[in-house]
């Protein structure tokens, strides 16, 4: 076990650093003024000029502005936005509100999506089956501003039962609809995997040998079929959270919501690209380490790993 | 030798009524049928692939033939025309800028696949290339392959998209439309290979093991010569399918672009440019055809390739080959 | 001894719905066992066994029914009861014990925890006293280290472990009658005697009715006194098994008895008939070998040694726990052997053995670490030229074991036999097709196979293809490695019969690899007995049969199920 930890960890540092990388190079891309690539073309002030200059040390050689950057990025040292403010600043004013709206676009997607998964699972090609099939396929249709849209519409303007918009004092109460307008996308991929992990389960060998040793129906299922069919599901829904950020900018935009996705929205409208930069490899490098603790918990949950 | 008991006495079936079969004997009347014809067979009955085909087909005759559905010209638009209601050839009425909403949906349909098909096509490329690459020859060159690809990976396509696009908006300023539909492919495609290296390299990894490919080695065959006429055909179901459905994902991927304003130029007639415009008009819950219309096109385009995906993955599905 | 039969089968018919229609798996099937009596149900895959097991205690699949007749146990009806009543049946009077031993476990749960579940859920024990029992029934069934083990994975277990403690668990709630579906087939022969032996011995003390099913007449014979046959989802013999084996009378049974290798290989028969091909096929290649001495282009010198192998090694660097430590895994230690023209050496092992890996590395797919292979006097290893390699490779050719995979399955039949001729640029396109039908008719394959898929074809009539495709480039050495051995026991015969045929017309040289010693006295001429890499014994195989030197070897020969029932001479 510990030789898979220790090398999932060993792995994950490559990852992030070829990361950064990437996001390095495509900085670096245009030839010409630095400052001006990073300030997205706009005239900024003698101020700014120096203080993006300062932070991303543009004097020094090539390889060693990448290492700033990661160290940079490790520290958690973003500089400041094009207002004078601190970056990280900015992202701690932010980030809890993503995180809160995360968790619980997380769990509507988890309970729903393996709620409903299961039962579709277990009555496979019966009309329950069918119709979240059929369901799950529209869902993945529409894309996730147009629900925010409409459900902003009926659920908000309409309707009246949840505020439009949530502004700037936010509560979970005014966090749900938008966090289950987020989970929704997911929720169509989780029901489909959980579904046909359900199904493959039932007909499984070692299904069968529980019945025959005497086992009611309810404890068949309940230990061995979802047990097993749980730990692909749950490892998918931990990949989901990329997805699950990416989604925040819009939903957060849609909703006025005070989170990061938000603030990287303003930062694009405002073409204030260094700004952007340090939102994005901030998320990166949250989406690694996440995923890192996914495959942990993969670990846990699955003993061959564990004991390979 | 110990007595039998009741019920256990001799006994053999009468002949007439258990007729021996030849061992092992070829069914001579059946059809031939190779794994690609099996597989139409079963798309052709699936009401999945016909529902899709007909969407598909809708929305190519919609790119292809745009006058068909509507006389107006999507780029002409003048304020005096501001939100106009519905007319004759007119059936949506008019934006705020005065485009007609019913053109620049009709319109619209091309930017939006085309970046879907090109995006879907390059990362196919991509994907198959260095999945069987690093499937094939193991060691080393997999290790790389596959760190590069989770490297990528873990960066998640939209913010990927964001940041690359971000940079090239500062390079490029005026790229035009088939500029524009180049930069949001080749940022979607650099991001979203590794999904389907993935594919690949699994289906690779399971197929150069099996006794087939080692029966061609001992024929003479080159291993080049068995990644090509064995390995790589017999690798091509799950890519195909990964490929058919990224397309609704690709589509999808390109209308949050523009909504975010990175997509394509907003002069441009896209769905997500429309419906990006449409955001702040139908706050207040009028107009709502603005949005409607072209989240509409959207959703049954989209729609349609995803059910083609699904018809393709069943149809290919090793498992429903066993019966 | 009671009178009053455990369970009586009364005409009972079993159907799978397929789409409209039914297709009936087990047809009016009557059988009766006493209690504590063991008995054996035979036959084939397809026969209708297994389903009739499952349909006792009701573990059809979704779309399996019971079409009719009756199941009683104990006196009643179980056919047709409700629900509850099965479950209660289940584990505490009727036991499973299933097949496959790999997929049969949960494998995210302890092993023990899985037996324990046994106990619990028919009010055995609870708690700690069920830790207690899982760890005395595990031992009962024969695993070391009982209590170690019950704390494991399944993954952590051996074939033959994960065996023992399915066992357990069907013995677990004490049933009066044990259903043991196949308990032994994937594992290795002197591993299958071992529990099957401890079956018994278990099964009688305790005073268990057992219901073995298996596909091995040979193995029923043994193990049951009375057997009932199933052909195609029909009873087609049932009795006294000595009786059966002695004096078959249905024909499905006369055919079972004649052609099953277990108990065909004691047969003097059998011994005439391999004499008469080898004479033949020892002829034939002598000519073969004359013309290639005296011809200069052929490939080799025609020499009476087809095939010599001297001191083959090789050795596997096999990576463990820590990364960076490399293990060394011997797989093959220093081989030799010499196969000569228009004979069969066959080499003998079971899983571990290193026989397939010998097979690899003399077919060139394999590099070798250290060691020579000999190919009629021509070192394979110094093959310089491209075009040299490409005349070896048409010497010598594979027949792989699983047919399942040993053809692409996107070529069509006469694709996969002309790749050879192509690859080698054999003949223009018409005298390829021309080739190709002659192969088809040599294996006894219609020529309208031609044009189909592997997907259509069944396991055996897939093997065939892959002989044609092996003799296309009319080699002399043919190498089977474990060419026969996934393949149901007529239609293996079937196989044998055609290998020897081939043998006998073409002069063909044939390494036969196999883990079943009964196939040997079939096909081969001399054996090599392996165990963990090394030659434990080598001779001819009457000499093995009649006076086997080594320890290993006699182990061997015990484990051949039924190999020690006296038949009727034949």
């Amino acid at each position: 076990m510990w030789w898979y930890v220790v090398k999932r960890l060993l792995q994950t540092i490559p990852v992030f650093l070829g990361a950064t990388l990437i996001i390095f190079v495509l900085l670096k891309i245009r030839p010409g003024d630095p400052i001006l690539n990073l300030a997205g073309n706009k005239p900024v002030s003698q101020e700014v000029r120096d203080a993006l200059a300062a932070q991303y040390h543009i004097d020094d050689p090539l390889w060693q502005q990448w290492l700033f950057f990661v160290k940079h990025a490790i520290t958690l040292d973003f500089g400041n936005t094009f207002a004078g403010q601190p970056v990280i600043e900015l992202i701690k004013q932010t980030f809890p509100v993503t995180v809160v709206l995360a968790v619980m676009a997380l769990a509507f997607d988890g309970i729903l999506g393996i709620g409903l998964g299961t039962i579709a699972g277990l009555r496979r090609n019966g009309w329950f089956d069918s119709s979240m099939l059929v369901l799950s396929l529209l869902l993945l249709s529409i894309p996730i501003f147009v629900l925010g849209f409409v459900a902003q519409l009926a659920f908000g303007v309409k309707l009246g039962w949840t505020s439009p918009t949530v502004g700037g004092d936010w509560n979970v109460g005014k966090l749900i609809l938008p966090a289950i307008v987020l989970a929704v996308a997911n929720f169509a991929y989780t029901l489909r995997l959980c579904r046909t992990s359900v199904a493959e389960n039932l007909s499984a060998d070692h299904v069968r040998t529980a019945r025959a040793k005497g086992l009611s129906g309810r404890k068949v299922v309940v230990n061995h079929v979802l047990r097993n069919s749980l730990v692909p599901v749950i490892t998918y829904m931990g990949i989901n959270l990329g997805s699950l950020m990416a989604g925040a900018i819009i939903t957060e935009t849609i909703f006025n919501i005070p989170g990061i996705g938000n603030a990287a929205f303003t930062a694009i409208f405002k073409g204030e690209t260094s700004t952007i930069v340090a939102i994005v490899t901030f998320m990166v490098m949250v989406y690694v380490l996440m995923s890192l603790l996914v495959d942990l918990l993969y670990a846990v949950l699955d003993p061959r790993i564990r004991y390979a | 030798m110990p007595e039998t008991r009741p019920g256990q006495e001799r006994f053999v079936a009468p002949v007439d009524q258990t007729p021996l079969r030849a061992i092992d004997a070829v069914d001579v009347d059946a059809v031939p049928e190779s794994q690609w014809k099996e597989a139409w067979k079963r798309l052709r009955v699936s009401p999945l692939f016909w529902l899709s085909v007909v969407i598909i087909t809708f929305i190519a005759v919609m790119i292809f033939f745009p006058t068909l559905f509507t006389s107006s010209d999507p780029s002409r638009g003048s304020l005096d025309n501001s939100f106009e209601p519905p007319s004759e050839g007119h059936p949506f009425g008019y934006t705020q800028q005065g485009y007609d909403v019913w053109a620049r949906t009709v319109y619209g349909a091309r930017a939006s696949v085309a970046v879907g098909v090109l995006s879907a096509i390059m990362t196919a490329v991509l994907g198959m290339i260095t999945g069987a690459i690093a499937g094939f020859y193991g060691g080393i060159v997999d290790t790389l392959i596959s760190r590069v690809s989770d490297i990528f990976f873990s960066i998640p396509l939209l913010l990927a998209c964001i940041v690359v696009i971000s940079v090239i908006n500062n390079m490029w300023p005026n790229r035009g439309f088939w500029g524009a539909v180049a930069v949001v492919v080749v940022a979607l495609s650099l991001f979203a290979w590794p999904q389907i290296t993935r594919q690949m390299r699994g289906a690779v990894l399971e197929i150069k093991n099996l006794e087939f490919v080692d029966a061609a080695t001992a024929i003479g065959a080159t291993r080049m010569t068995n990644l090509r006429r064995h390995i790589v055909p017999n690798a091509l179901a799950p890519v195909i399918v990964a490929s058919t459905i990224s397309l609704g994902v690709f589509i999808v991927a390109e209308t949050s672009l523009s909504f975010l304003g990175l997509g394509l130029p907003s002069n441009v007639a896209s769905w997500g440019n429309d419906l990006s415009a449409a955001q702040n008009q139908v706050r207040s819950g009028q107009h709502l055809q603005l949005m409607y219309v072209p989240a509409a096109a959207l959703a049954l385009t989209v729609l349609g390739f995803i059910l083609l995906g699904e018809a393709v993955r069943e149809a290919l599905d090793p498992k429903a080959r066993k019966k | 001894m009671t009178d009053t039969p455990l369970l009586e089968v009364q005409d009972l018919s079993v159907g799978f719905r397929a789409g409209k229609e039914t297709l009936t798996a087990v047809d009016q099937a009557n059988l009766v066992i006493y209690p504590g009596q063991t008995i054996a149900i035979v036959g084939e895959s397809g026969s209708g066994k297994s389903t009739m097991a499952h349909a006792i205690i009701d573990l059809l699949p979704g779309n399996g029914r019971v079409l009719g007749g009756r199941i009683l146990f104990e006196g009643d009806d179980i056919a047709t009861v409700g629900r509850d009543k099965i479950l209660a049946l289940r584990g505490s009077s009727i036991g499973l014990v299933p097949q496959d031993p790999m997929s049969n476990l949960n494998p995210l749960w302890k092993v023990g925890a899985q037996i324990k579940e046994a106990l619990v859920a028919n009010d055995v024990a609870y708690g700690a006293e069920a830790d207690r029992r899982v760890v005395e029934l595990l031992e009962e069934a024969g695993l070391p280290d009982a209590e170690r083990r019950a704390r494991q994975y399944p993954h952590e277990f051996s074939g033959g472990m994960r065996q023992r403690a399915l066992i357990a668990m069907g013995l677990a709630a004490r049933p009066k009658l044990l259903i043991a579906d196949e308990p032994t087939s994937a594992l290795d022969v002197t591993v299958q005697k071992q529990i099957l032996d401890h079956l018994d011995m278990l099964t009688d003390s305790l005073g268990v009715a057992v219901m073995l099913i298996t596909h091995d007449l040979g193995l029923a014979a043994e193990r049951a006194d009375h057997l009932v046959v199933m052909y195609r989802g029909r009873v087609v013999e049932s009795g006294p098994a000595l009786e059966i084996l002695q004096d078959p009378q249905h024909p499905y049974t006369q055919r079972l008895v004649s052609k099953a290798p277990s108990i065909a290989s004691q047969r003097l028969s059998s011994v005439k008939a391999r004499e008469e091909v080898r004479a033949q096929a020892v002829e034939h290649a002598a000519e073969v070998a004359a013309e290639v001495a005296h011809s200069g282009e052929e490939f080799g010198e025609g020499n009476k040694d087809i095939l010599v192998v001297e001191n083959l090694t090789k050795v596997f660097q096999l990576r463990g726990a820590k990364p960076w430590v490399k293990t060394d895994f011997t797989a093959v230690d220093d081989v030799s052997f010499r196969l000569q023209r228009g004979t069969t050496t066959a080499i003998v092992g079971e899983s571990g053995s290193g026989k397939s890996t010998v097979a690899r590395m003399v077919l060139d797919l394999l590099p070798v670490t250290s060691g020579r292979v000999l190919f009629d006097g021509v070192d394979i290893k110094e093959l310089g030229s491209k075009k040299l390699q490409l005349r070896f490779r048409r010497q010598m050719q594979p027949v792989f074991q699983n047919p399942y995979a040993s053809l692409d399955p996107l070529y069509s039949i006469y694709q996969s036999i002309e790749e050879p001729l192509r690859t080698h640029e054999v003949g223009t396109k018409k005298e390829r097709e021309t080739k190709v039908r002659d192969l088809l008719d040599k294996v006894s394959l219609p020529t309208t196979v031609m044009s189909r898929y592997p997907g259509e074809l069944s396991g055996g009539q897939r093997q065939r293809v892959a002989i044609a495709r092996a003799l296309a480039l009319d080699p002399e050495v043919v190498i089977c490695d474990e060419a026969v051995s996934a393949l149901d026991v007529l239609v293996q015969a079937q196989i044998l019969e055609l290998l020897n045929d081939l043998q006998a017309e073409l002069g063909l040289s044939y390494l036969f690899i196999t883990h079943d010693l009964a196939v040997v006295r079939q096909i081969a001429d001399n054996v090599l007995v392996m165990q963990e890499g090394k030659v434990v014994e080598q001779s001819s195989v009457n000499e093995v049969f009649d006076n086997p030197r080594e320890a290993y070897t006699r182990k061997l020969l015990d484990a051949i199920p039924g190999g020690s029932i006296p038949l009727a001479s034949s």
